[in-house]
């Protein structure tokens, strides 16, 4: 028995020690970098970076704008996937169909990024389609589709990205609940099409499937290749604001990138909690 | 009279995701292609033969990423499956899910910029070996959570039997989990080689641009705004998903609920 339970034990130190370890490792590192207690210039316990970061207001900025983005997608892209199940489910079962949704997921951000690129930018594509048809006839005529203020080619690649796995989710939920059923019985007991839509339809996918829906809005808040290629100077989104300071040759903006990294990590983790914690069940939960 | 507009949104839709492939290919074919022009001035195969030229090293690069990602996925999902078990029959198991969700859910870009010190104090840092580790760390989590299904009373009671009926572990593990698992193990395998194989912010941290993966290459010819040859690379990077994804699709997206 005492045997058993040891060798139990290694599983469970060998998860803490490549799954929990350089996580903690990593989170305490930038926790002291950015105290000024480690750091190349660094000589000392401080304050001062993580003032100038609540002070400049960068970090706000860019959480601000990387969550509007990841919602903006992830809203548009859930619509959408719900949309097109209730609309094509059967359409999306032929055999021609089953195979070419999942071709989208062959193709990895940074690719997504760098078509988005080739296609809105100025000199591209679509640039010189209009050219040809007399839309335009300079490329500084074509509007700012990437790289652009409101973000357009990054939130148009992450729904390319993330739109048809939803599809292939919702579709799956669809079978495995078997709402198809429920739907025929709601029906014969004379439920109109809108009722079934809003009564069965979207209660049953969005509440099998809202944890997902919020850790892709957390993968998207924390996209790093796709703003990369498409965002702007100014503000830029989380991760790629964190590189960028990080890999700074001004020493003090090293430490406020990794003040960044703090804030950004106990956002995700306290938002982890909030969706993974074991709950206690109350007396009368339902 | 009511139009049947289905066909139209559908032909679209395909329309919609065949042509990044079609384009990608194009415009991998192509060169001196300026605008306004539509059509490329060159068309033909050109950029292509310098695939098995040592000039772009775009076949190391192939063979790096195939190295990695192989490497990537044998570790991870072996010792996912391995691991899980002893986490998700312990008394605890709630509370280590959720701390195994912490690195699975954050950038692995910003995760790699925070570990780059401890690469570096441990000599990992712009080598193949620290790209691998690296890697492995965030597929790691997936693999583990991955299996969180499997270990389940029905599958603890089969283990049961095998001791009862006097079978050792390894017999349990050969016999009984193994082919019981399986399905789910070959999924695992081609998850996190895709997850590494798509990986391009923690590499390019740890690998310091030393070790170019095909994801490294794509944003290298995107900043020499060589566009014919990033295509090119964008091909070779989606060519073995959709492979795998022909041969069987069960393997590039798993069953989530």
């Amino acid at each position: 028995m005492s045997l058993r339970i040891k060798k139990a034990n290694i599983g469970v130190l060998f998860f803490i020690l490549i799954g929990i370890v350089p996580f903690a490792a990593a989170f305490i590192y930038a926790l002291l970098y950015s105290f000024g207690v480690t750091g190349v210039a660094n000589d000392g316990f401080t304050l001062k970076f993580w003032e100038t970061v609540i002070a400049s207001g960068s970090f706000f900025k860019s959480l601000g704008f990387s969550v509007l983005i990841a919602l903006v997608a992830v809203v548009i892209s859930v619509g959408g996937a719900l949309w097109i199940t209730l609309k094509f489910k059967e359409q999306l079962e032929s055999r021609f169909f089953s195979f070419i949704i999942y071709l989208p997921l062959a193709i990895p951000g940074i690719v997504t990024g760098f078509f988005t690129f080739q296609l809105f930018s100025k000199g591209g594509f679509l640039a010189r389609i209009s050219h040809k048809l007399g839309f335009i006839t300079e490329a500084s005529q074509f509007p700012d589709l990437v790289n652009d203020g409101l973000a357009f080619g990054i939130i148009l690649s992450f729904i390319a990205l993330i739109m048809p796995f939803f599809i292939l989710l919702f579709l799956n939920v669809y079978k495995n609940e078997r709402v198809e059923e429920l739907s025929i019985l709601a029906q014969s007991l004379g439920a109109s099409a809108n009722q079934i839509a809003k009564k069965i339809f979207l209660p049953i996918l969005i509440k099998k499937t809202w944890v997902l829906i919020v850790l892709y809005f957390i993968f998207l808040l924390g996209a790093y290749e796709v703003p990369l290629i498409l965002g702007q100077e100014s503000p830029q989104m989380l991760s790629v604001l964190i590189i960028q300071e990080i890999k700074q040759y001004d020493l003090d903006k090293i430490s406020e990138g990794y003040v960044v990294a703090v804030l950004y990590t106990i956002i995700v983790s306290v938002t982890a909690i909030a969706l993974f914690l074991p709950k206690r069940k109350t007396a009368y939960a339902n | 009279m009511r139009i049947n507009w289905k066909p139209f949104v559908l032909s679209l839709a395909v329309l919609l995701i065949l042509f990044p492939f079609v384009y990608l290919v194009f415009l991998s074919l192509a060169s001196e292609w300026r605008f306004p022009d539509v059509w490329p001035s060159y068309l033909g195969l050109r950029n292509w033969q310098t695939v098995f030229d040592s000039e772009t090293g775009l076949l190391q690069s192939f063979l790096s990423s195939l190295v990695i990602s192989l490497s990537v996925a044998v570790f991870s999902t072996a010792s996912g499956f391995l691991i899980s078990k002893s986490v998700f029959y312990h008394p605890k198991r709630k509370t280590l899910t959720l701390l195994a969700y912490f690195p699975y859910i954050l950038s692995p870009v910003v995760f790699a910029a925070c570990l780059s010190f401890f690469f570096l104090k441990m000599g990992l840092f712009g080598n193949m070996t620290g790209v691998v580790v690296a890697q492995f760390i965030i597929a790691f989590p997936y693999a583990l959570l991955f299996f969180s299904s499997f270990w389940n009373e029905k599958v603890k009671n089969y283990e049961d039997l095998v001791a009862t009926l006097g079978g050792n572990k390894w017999q349990a593990y050969t016999k009984v989990l193994l082919p019981l698992a399986k399905g789910l193990i070959l999924i695992c395998f081609f998850q996190t080689f895709l997850i590494s194989w798509f990986e391009y912010g923690l590499t390019s941290i740890i690998g310091i641009g030393k070790v170019q993966t095909l994801t490294i290459k794509v944003f290298l010819f995107i900043k020499e705004a060589n566009y014919y040859y990033g295509a090119l690379s964008c091909c070779l990077l989606i060519f073995p998903p959709v492979v795998l994804l022909y041969f069987n699709k069960r393997y590039v997206f798993k069953k989530l609920v």
